[in-house]
């Protein structure tokens, strides 16, 4: 009698389990999604900061005429950031995760999931950042840095004021990009045990053998994220490019 | 015999194995006008831009008020506070609105106070009658006001010295007449000005000397009376009459 209630009370179709897994581990999916934006959101803000500076190092001249402490230490951060660029762009990110984890446990610096899943992201997204930032930078006319160095400013002010506003603004859907990319790649940190959503719908298919069903759940919550997001960026974007018309300053006009 | 702001001494510059400037000696003393003209490629914008040090010479020094311009940045910025500089490409910025490309040099700069900043952007910015346009972006400006922007944006810092790169190079024809109104009346002022341009009449009415340059070398240096009506180099000659006659 108790198993014929138990069969009677499990779905039949597909969208029935999906229902059934999200409900009964709502709990999980939740604190999965939300560890899941967590390390999406921190290691993506932390690797847009390492992304400006490396990708500004990486566009830093060094003249012949400089002197030789910023030409010597100049030169070596730029080897630094050409070798750290290059390792992090030519090796799958989910190896990075195991090197990253399993290696500072096993030399003693003990590392929680969570944090080595952001730092995984962040270095990863720092990489290709920096790549981007460089582009960005490189997409701004010449006159823009002549016009501003010819007034006297120093090369670190017209990066800052002239160059990166404008660099940003050009590379904001690349930066919506990587956000989203990173919102995705969190799930292969499951292997080293972060409770994000994969390992959510890892663990719930498992007790009803219902893969299938649960990791449909875990698309659905992906995409929604995704979705969301998406148009949030398009609205910034939008926001950014400022208005087609401006207002004449009445009070200066010549005839008044 | 007025002072003397600039003096360059053998200036030289070369890309690779092209010689684009061959051992240039000029003085530039207190309100002069200098026109400098000469067919593309006789190397007039790169002896303008090497006296801005936006880029350097291979060869050969240039003095400030007798002091020799170094490779200091520190003391190249100040320098370059003090002699300004308009493109042919305006080279405004994109990100900021009239008003702020004119308070930018004034601000990050020279340091002033926000009400004294503003108050230079817009008197200059009258004088070149761009005033109305303080809330305007320069993509949304015409060429003519662009430059005239860029040079309201080059006087609010009080330059000593303002360089000209081909200023109405890249304007229409109708809008060149603005600009070098503008220049003329800057000109009247007293302001010291070097002008590379291919205005012929401009250079020959508003400059109190002409320069004329031939493949790197300084050809004719002569006041324009001189210079536009009775050329002495072969070649100054050759140049003239061909613009004249077209």
């Amino acid at each position: 009698m108790a198993s014929g209630i138990l069969l009677q009370a499990l779905p039949e179709t597909t969208i029935g389990w999906m229902f059934f897994l999200a409900k009964k581990y709502s709990s999980m999916f939740l604190q999965g999604t939300g560890i899941t934006l967590y390390i999406a959101i921190v290691g993506t803000i932390l690797g847009f900061i390492l992304g400006y500076v490396v990708g500004i190092v990486q566009d830093m001249k060094i003249n012949k005429e400089d002197n030789i402490i910023k030409k010597i230490f100049g030169n070596i951060l730029k080897e630094i950031c050409i070798v750290y660029v290059e390792v992090f762009r030519d090796t799958p990110m989910i190896v990075q995760a195991m090197i990253i984890y399993y290696g500072m446990n096993q030399s003693g610096l003990s590392i929680d999931p969570v944090p080595a899943g952001i730092l995984v992201t962040l270095l990863n997204t720092g990489a290709y950042m920096a790549e981007t930032v460089r582009a960005g930078i490189k997409s701004i006319d010449i006159g823009q840095r002549e016009g501003a160095l010819a007034m006297g400013m120093s090369p670190m002010k017209t990066m800052f004021h002239i160059i990166l506003p404008q660099a940003f603004k050009n590379i904001i859907p690349e930066m919506a990009n990587t956000f989203l990319t990173n919102l995705k790649m969190t799930s292969v940190l499951n292997v080293i045990l972060v409770q994000e959503l994969f390992m959510a719908a890892k663990t719930a298919g498992g007790t009803y053998y219902k893969y299938f069903e649960s990791y449909l759940v875990i698309a659905v919550i992906y995409f929604v994220l995704c979705f969301v997001f998406n148009r949030l960026f398009l609205f910034i974007e939008k926001r950014m490019a400022g208005k087609n018309d401006y207002v004449l300053a009445v009070e200066y006009m010549e005839n008044q | 015999m007025a002072e003397k702001i600039i003096s360059i001494e053998g200036l030289s510059k070369s890309f690779g194995d092209h010689e684009v400037l061959r051992k240039i000696d000029i003085s530039v003393q207190k309100g002069e006008v200098i026109c400098i003209v000469g067919s593309s490629g006789s190397g007039k914008s790169t002896l303008l831009r090497c006296i801005n040090r936006l880029e350097r010479q291979t060869n050969g020094k240039i003095f400030y008020h007798g002091k020799e311009i170094r490779d200091v940045q520190r003391e190249i910025n100040e320098y370059r506070s003090k002699v300004g500089m308009v493109f042919q490409s305006f080279n405004l910025f994109n990100n900021m609105t009239v008003l702020e490309n004119c308070m930018c040099g004034t601000r990050k700069v020279l340091h002033l106070s926000k009400e004294e900043a503003f108050d230079r952007a817009i008197s200059h910015l009258k004088k070149v009658g761009m005033a109305p346009y303080i809330n305007a972006k320069p993509s949304q400006l015409s060429g003519g006001q662009k430059q005239r922007v860029a040079i309201a944006r080059a006087l609010c810092m009080n330059p000593e010295v303002l360089l000209f790169d081909e200023p109405t190079s890249a304007l229409d024809p109708e809008m060149v007449g603005d600009v070098l109104n503008v220049m003329k009346e800057l000109a009247q002022t007293g302001l010291t000005m070097i002008i590379v341009t291919h205005e012929m009449a401009f250079a020959r009415d508003v400059s109190t000397r002409t320069i004329f340059m031939d493949k790197g070398y300084v050809a004719e240096d002569a006041a324009p009376s001189e210079l536009f009506t009775n050329p002495k180099n072969p070649r100054t000659r050759e140049f003239l009459s061909r613009y004249l006659a077209g």
